[in-house]
């Protein structure tokens, strides 16, 4: 069993004053098997927190365990965890095999021939037999992360660590990478953590997303939980492309108002956002209607006159960025093979029961979108 | 192309500027070689040959003589043997220290190290006089002769002695060279091979150590130069003339052969023989060297 | 040479391979710190804060203890031979010490440094130092420089230009110098020849005779050595300056002098910078050339405080005064060093 557990794991670099809160306080219990991927923006302690469970960082609280034992005192060496870098780090002056071989020879007790069989085995598994012999330097990007990949599959590992594998591929790819990858997962069954800053690669290759933020986690859920249930702000701004809309509004008796932009809430909502006094209301794109033409049209005080300013075609939806008449700007997207122009004046409904709310302060999620028919709470896995 | 039209394309490039610029590096060429062309020359002249012609001329017919070779290389001989036996050790250690304490000061991270680095960087400019004296009595006391019973220590303890000395004296250069060739490695491959279960020496032993052997070329290409042209550590460690390396040996050639130029010039191109063909063949090791960096 | 020895002390790892903007490693530059003990058998001794902070302590400990076999050697060797002869040939200086015996270290006074002031060879040997050490670096950079320019105009055969340009530097000063004393001859010697042939018969001189001249030939037979290096120096320089800035200043209309002047050699600084100080550092040290050429005693006008020490220590056997004169010399390369690191340390390249 290859349980993984963060237990109020913080990394503090320097001392006193000019000190760095890399990671502060995070949890995380990442089951066996499991593929967890840790998310967020640039400088929000992803790495480092991978690092910290690869050895490669000191802990400075907290920690670490791995099937119920700690860590924390061990060195890279004796975890028994492989890491994918994303450089690859592979050793330019040995071959693949040596490659491949030198873990085994270094932390193992194998002899030879099972260390190639081994090495035979994960080959052809990742389709890299023919490279075998070859030297990293005649190899191409994406032969050599399958190398890199290899390496660490050939030790079998009770986890693997992925440190932005793929973000030195191009986008096709990648793409193809990342089904692979999954299905290399579901087959090996490891407990897997991935680091990513990808939102669409979390999306799809985790059974459990953690989204980090400036060291702090935010929340750590499915990717269709933490995209319909985002836990706050940062989460439902992260997750989703184009974004979710965000309108600051004040709360004044159960109805949202920012300018002339007024948003009556009903009971349920009204109840939630009750407390507070400064919110912001978040929409998904998907979830706007425009020009009430697609049904679920929400009329009366859901309904907004707009004009439409910009449209981007990606083909399978458009892109419309519409500004409100008495509103905010807002992005809504709509069916690809719709024809809108720019200039046009149409009606935006914002149904109440796709509308999030969040804490002006905190970020806090006070609402999520309803979601009545919605399959999300059975575990993925 | 056909090679007419390409000699007309290279004519029709040549224009005044260019031809100004060859003509000064030329200048330069024959500023920088006049000395060696002329002292060339002139190891091959009768001592009339050379009080008849100019320096740079070739020796006349009937004044071209190699005996000047002949006696210069029977009386440097020694000197070269020993030169070879005090070098070649003295520069493979140097650079050997100058990798370990590189690789330990450069791709293991721990505090301090870059004050460590700074004392050996010093190193690298202190002026030799200034360890004169204590070294001559640090080799008196030690008496490696004395102490060692066996008669291969005493034949040659100058030669140990000045071993030794370029050895500790290389390991600063060394050092700084081996330092900024090991900071570009690829820090995260150490890091994958920690987790591969490597440790410190094994990191060095099968990763650092291969991917070392240009910078190897560069640093014992540079040492084994720099050893080899020493003179003054030579003349203060080494008293027993048997023991003398060639620099020394050159000297005294010059000394006892004043006016005799076609010998003097002979004995230095004997003497100078190994580090030329060095350099003529691992030129751009050199030059990594002197520039310092790899 | 001292700068890239002075850039091996950062460690320039190179830039990020990813091809996103986001760096590679998201936290601000703090040196990693290794991970953890590589085993937990040592025992926290100096924790005041608490287990985890004892965790820190040993890791530490254990990077610092892993990496000593590696460095401690070699760091013995440089500490008692460089840094301890030093300290011992300091104590040397401060006792009168002379002839045969032992040095006798219980009564240490400054008596040899009083003695210096006073020697007006030593006043002689140390203007002639400074001469020397000014004229050949000023001289070999020049030079150095321009030929770095010439041979950087993409030029046929540039390899085999630059081995020959750094030819004299593979050569032992003792080889250089018997060359030289050759050259100089005033009877036969290239140089007088060459002056002799275009006519110039009057400037023929007894070169290395002649007190007045003594000096200027041995600089300019220095500079003939050591521009080599000089050039190799600049001409790293130089390719590092983006050949765009040639074309904008040339489309701005300046003309090649003006170019070089004002463009391309104020960013040569670093490069000189680094290249004086070996050119410097070489010229205290310098004493094979001169001992080939005029043994112990190279008369007043050529005496420099290299040969003047040999010549006391070794020749009239007064070891604490020739310790003396070593000290200054280490004195006026510490006053070179110094300042340069610093230099470099303010800059962020230490």
């Amino acid at each position: 069993m290859a349980r993984l557990e963060l237990d109020s794991v913080t990394k503090r670099f320097g001392e006193g004053d000019g000190s760095v809160l890399a990671v502060d306080d995070v949890n995380v219990d990442i089951a066996d098997g499991e593929f967890l991927v840790l998310v967020g923006p640039s400088g929000c302690g992803k790495s480092t927190t991978l690092r910290m469970v690869a050895g490669l960082e000191s802990i400075t609280d907290g920690e670490i365990r791995l099937d119920g034992d700690r860590m924390n005192e061990q060195g890279p060496a004796e975890r028994d965890i492989a890491m994918v870098f994303q450089s690859y780090a592979l050793y330019p002056h040995m071959t693949v095999r040596q490659n491949m071989r030198f873990g085994l020879e270094e932390s193992t007790s194998l002899g030879d021939e099972e260390m190639d069989a081994r090495v035979d085995e994960t080959a052809e598994l990742l389709d890299i037999t023919e490279l075998l012999d070859r030297k990293p330097g005649a190899l191409s990007g994406g032969q050599r992360q399958r190398v890199a990949l290899g390496r660490a599959i050939v030790r079998e590992p009770k986890a693997f660590l992925m440190d932005e594998p793929l973000s030195n591929l191009d986008a096709k790819l990648r793409s193809q990478m990342r089904t692979e990858l999954q299905q290399l997962q579901a087959d090996l069954d490891t407990t897997t953590v991935y680091v990513t800053h990808d939102q669409t690669e979390a999306m799809t290759m985790g059974d459990r997303i953690a989204i980090l933020d400036a060291g702090e986690l935010q929340q750590v859920a499915t990717p269709l939980e933490a995209y319909h249930r985002p836990a706050n702000q940062f989460v439902a701004g992260f997750i989703g492309e184009p974004s979710m809309n965000f309108v600051d509004c004040a709360v004044e008796e159960a109805t949202l108002v920012d300018g002339a932009f007024r948003y009556p809430l009903g009971d349920e909502v009204g109840g939630a956002v009750d407390a507070a006094a400064d919110v912001t209301l978040g929409i998904r794109p998907e979830d706007l209607s425009v020009d009430g033409a697609d049904g679920d049209a929400a009329g009366g005080d859901h309904a907004f006159d707009a004009t439409v300013t910009v449209v981007e075609p990606m083909g399978d939806e458009n892109v419309v960025h519409l500004s409100l008449a008495d509103g905010p700007d807002l992005v809504a997207t709509v069916n690809g093979l719709r024809r809108i122009e720019s200039g046009t004046d149409v009606t935006v409904g914002i149904p109440e029961n796709a509308i999030h709310v969040f804490d002006g302060d905190s970020g806090d999620a006070l609402h999520n979108r309803s979601l009545d028919d919605a399959e999300l709470d059975d575990a993925r896995v | 192309m056909s090679a007419a039209d390409r000699l007309q394309t290279t004519v029709a490039g040549l224009d005044r500027t260019r031809i100004a610029l060859y003509a000064v590096l030329l200048a330069m060429v024959a500023f920088y070689l006049a000395p060696l062309e002329s002292g060339f020359m002139t190891a091959f002249k009768t001592p009339d040959g050379f009080r008849t012609t100019t320096p740079f001329a070739p020796p006349p017919l009937g004044e071209f003589t190699v005996s000047a070779w002949g006696t210069a290389f029977e009386r440097l001989s020694t000197g070269l043997l020993n030169s070879a036996l005090m070098a070649v050790p003295a520069t493979v250690l140097s650079a050997l220290f100058g990798s370990l304490a590189a690789y330990g000061l450069t791709n293991l991270s721990w505090r301090g190290q870059l004050g460590v680095l700074v004392l050996f960087v010093a190193g690298v400019f202190i002026p030799y006089q200034a360890v004169l004296v204590p070294l001559t009595q640090f080799w008196s006391f030690v008496d490696l002769g004395g102490r060692i019973p066996l008669e291969i220590v005493s034949a040659n303890e100058g030669l140990i002695n000045l071993s030794i000395t370029h050895v500790a004296y290389g390991i600063p250069i060394c050092t700084v060279l081996f330092r900024s060739y090991y900071a570009t490695i690829d820090d995260e491959m150490l890091e994958a091979a920690r987790l591969d279960g490597a440790s410190a020496a094994t990191i060095y032993r099968r990763i650092i150590l291969p991917l070392s052997i240009p910078i190897f070329a560069v640093t014992l290409i540079y040492q084994f130069t720099q050893i080899w042209n020493d003179l003054l550590f030579a003349i203060v460690l080494v008293s027993n003339p048997s023991n003398q390396v060639v620099t020394v040996a050159l000297n005294q050639l010059q000394g006892s052969f004043v006016q005799q130029f076609n010998l003097q010039m002979a004995g230095a191109f004997v003497a100078a023989l190994p580090t030329l063909v060095v350099y003529v063949l691992f030129g751009e090791q050199f030059a990594k060297g002197v520039a310092g960096d790899s | 040479m001292a700068s890239s020895i002075f850039g091996a002390l950062t460690r320039d790892t190179g830039e990020s391979q990813s091809d996103d903007e986001s760096p590679r490693r998201e936290e601000p530059s703090v040196r990693t710190d290794g991970g953890t003990v590589a085993d937990s058998a040592g025992d926290p001794s100096n924790a005041t804060v608490g287990d985890d902070a004892s965790a820190l302590d040993r890791l530490r400990r254990s990077r610092f203890l892993e990496s000593i076999p590696f460095w401690g050697p070699p760091a013995l060797l440089v500490f008692f031979f460089v840094y301890g002869a030093i300290a011992w040939n300091f104590v040397i200086s401060l006792t009168g010490w002379e002839g045969l015996g032992s040095p006798d270290y219980s009564s240490l006074s400054t008596e040899m440094y009083a003695q210096l002031l006073s020697d007006p060879s030593f006043a002689a040997a140390f203007r002639n130092t400074l001469v020397l050490l000014l004229a050949f670096t000023i001289f070999s950079l020049i030079l150095g420089l321009l030929v770095a320019i010439l041979v950087d105009q993409k030029i046929r055969i540039e390899n085999t230009f630059r081995t020959i340009y750094l030819l004299p530097m593979s050569l032992s000063f003792v080889v250089t110098a018997i060359f030289w004393s050759w050259m100089y001859n005033p009877t036969n010697g290239l140089i007088n020849e060459a002056l002799r042939g275009i006519g110039l018969d009057a400037f023929t001189q007894a070169w290395l005779a002649d007190p007045q001249f003594k000096l200027a030939a041995i600089i300019f037979a220095l500079m003939w050595q050591f521009s080599g290096y000089c050039m190799v120096v600049y001409l790293a320089g130089l390719r590092a300056i983006p050949k765009s800035q040639y074309e904008a200043a040339r489309i701005d209309g300046a003309s090649t002098i003006k170019l070089y002047w004002r463009v391309i050699i104020p960013q040569l600084r670093a490069s000189t910078m680094s290249a004086a100080v070996v050119l410097v550092v070489f010229a205290l040290k310098a004493f094979d050339f001169l001992f080939v050429l005029f043994g112990v005693n190279p008369g007043q006008s050529a005496d420099i405080l290299s040969v003047m020490m040999y010549r006391v220590a070794f020749d009239r056997i007064q070891w604490a005064y020739g310790s003396a004169v070593a000290m200054v010399l280490f004195a006026m390369t510490l006053g070179v060093i110094g300042p340069y690191l610093y230099v470099q340390y303010r800059r962020g390249e230490l």
